[in-house]
């Protein structure tokens, strides 16, 4: 299977929130549904952030503009990054890279470190525990893989009306997006701009952001925290460590095969002191 | 045959404990250090892992704290040994320590006091260590239970727990290599610490003489087998 990703353009996303919706009914995550369970957010972002309940969330960005409010919508979701921090640090290999290029965390592997939550630049992942124990687990957006690997779309790019999500072949979703920059700068969007091309090491969703990237709440060139990096070093690092100082001990002890010692002995009385030599 | 006893029961219980404590570490450390050991051996076992990691870790900063507090005089002792200015003879030793490692252990190396500058080193280094990964540890053992921790520190103290892990571990590597006696010029010293505490009067002399000369005209020590 060829490397995939989700298209998403946010110049026609209307933030109808169908995405959000499909997500939570295939992926079956539960929602609030009475107003007790529910904090009036006073926005039409709710909830305010992801949680391990929602793994694709529409924000509003309000911007107050002379004539009103101006709306900023982006689908804020996994990126799917080739270069996934999450990934690095996980530190039980739960957490994979799939032939599509979507990062998927393997339930039956996360033993609820917490360890990508602290390292995605993106703070995507959320942990909870999970009823009936004390061990949490992390979840995050699987680019509905379970889907994509049988030949259908994930569930937010069904639920568009706008065809604001498309769902293909990566090097086709970044083309198109190109394209569509092109257009929408003809159009007078001269801040229009691609993500996800690059950044990363390329991610696995491309947005289209017509009104430039940190009107959309965008993290302009994200990078791996240095730390997570250093994560990532420590284990061939220490194996080299690991060898040297075996083997260095090994070393010695083959030196000293033959090591033999005469007797030491002290009178205290007369304070000599006789040497056993090295043999 | 004089023997000189070195390790009160006190140390040698207080060490047992923590070589316990530390053993048990390691290895559920590794488990959760290795990706390819959490595939073998499943949810369950690393969910098991990470408890016994918790407890053992309570075991290990408690128990040399506990110590302080039951055996002050011990503790006194301890830092007096620790922290002496090095004279001639300990920068010898030190010159000296690597050839004598790596080639048979044919010099002839200085006298020493109670305790030689290359373990006075080596304490140093897993003391500090120790301290790197119990207080990063308990970080992220808040982290992950739901304190609210900056999640920038969170990562540099994971850093820091991994740093020191693979330091401590190397570190252990050479400290049983030398403590346990698996090194010839050390055999017996097992003893110290897992035996009666007693080290024979010739081996004394060999490793501590300094010291071991002050003990045998002591004699409040000594012991005749």
């Amino acid at each position: 299977m060829a490397e995939t990703a989700i298209l998403y353009d946010a110049s026609k996303c209307t933030a109808c929130k169908g995405c959000q919706i499909a997500c939570k009914q295939w992926n079956q995550l539960p929602a609030p549904l009475t107003a007790e369970e529910y904090e009036f957010t006073k926005s039409y972002q709710g909830p305010l952030d992801l949680d391990p309940d929602t793994w694709l969330l529409m924000t509003f960005s309000e911007v107050s503009m002379d004539i009103g409010v101006e709306w900023n919508f982006m689908r804020h979701a996994c990126f799917h990054c080739t270069d996934a921090a999450c990934e690095m640090a996980c530190p039980v290999g739960a957490i994979t890279h799939k032939e599509t290029g979507a990062v998927v965390i393997d339930q039956d592997k996360c033993i609820g470190c917490q360890y990508c939550v602290n390292n995605c630049p993106f703070s995507i992942p959320r942990a909870k525990v999970i009823g009936g124990t004390d061990y949490a687990k992390s979840f995050k957006c699987w680019q509905c893989f379970d889907r994509t690997s049988a030949d259908k779309d994930p569930a937010c790019v069904t639920a568009c009306p706008t065809d604001a999500l498309e769902y293909g072949d990566r090097a086709e979703m970044v083309a198109k997006a190109k394209a569509r920059v092109d257009t929408l700068k003809e159009q007078g969007f001269d801040k229009a701009e691609i993500y996800g091309e690059n950044e990363v090491g390329g991610m696995h969703t491309i947005i289209v952001a017509h009104r430039g990237l940190e009107a959309h709440g965008l993290i302009r060139d994200p990078k791996v925290p240095v730390a997570t990096n250093l994560l990532d070093l420590a284990k061939p690092l220490s194996a080299v460590g690991v060898g040297v100082v075996v083997g260095a001990l090994g070393f010695s002890f083959a030196m000293g095969s033959k090591y033999k010692r005469g007797e030491h002995s002290y009178d205290e009385k007369t304070d000599t002191w006789t040497i056993g030599e090295v043999e | 045959m004089r023997y000189i006893q070195r390790q009160s029961a006190f140390a040698r219980g207080l060490h047992w404990i923590h070589t316990i404590a530390c053993m048990s570490l390691f290895v559920t450390g590794l488990m959760l250090f290795i990706p390819a050991v959490a595939s073998a051996v499943g949810l369950g076992a690393m969910q098991g892992a990470r408890t016994v990691h918790r407890v053992m870790a309570v075991i290990f900063i408690a128990a040399p704290l506990l110590a302080v507090v039951v055996n002050p005089k011990g503790f006194k002792h301890f830092l007096k040994n620790m922290f002496y200015k090095w004279d001639a003879g300990d920068k010898e030793f030190m010159a000296k320590f690597f050839p004598y490692l790596f080639t048979g252990a044919k010099q002839h190396m200085p006298e020493q006091k109670e305790l030689k500058s290359g373990q006075a080193l080596s304490d140093w280094m897993l003391f500090a260590f120790a301290i790197a990964i119990s207080i990063s540890g308990v970080f992220l053992w808040l982290s992950a239970s739901g304190v609210a921790i900056n999640g920038t520190l969170t990562l540099w103290m994971l850093v820091a727990h991994d740093v020191a892990f693979v330091l401590l571990g190397l570190m252990m590597f050479v400290h049983i290599y030398l403590g346990a006696g698996v090194f010839q010029p050390y055999r017996g010293s097992v003893r110290l610490m897992f035996g009666d505490g007693k080290v024979s009067e010739s081996d004394a002399l060999y490793h501590w003489g300094t010291w071991a000369k002050e003990e045998l005209a002591k004699g409040d020590k000594v012991s005749v087998e």
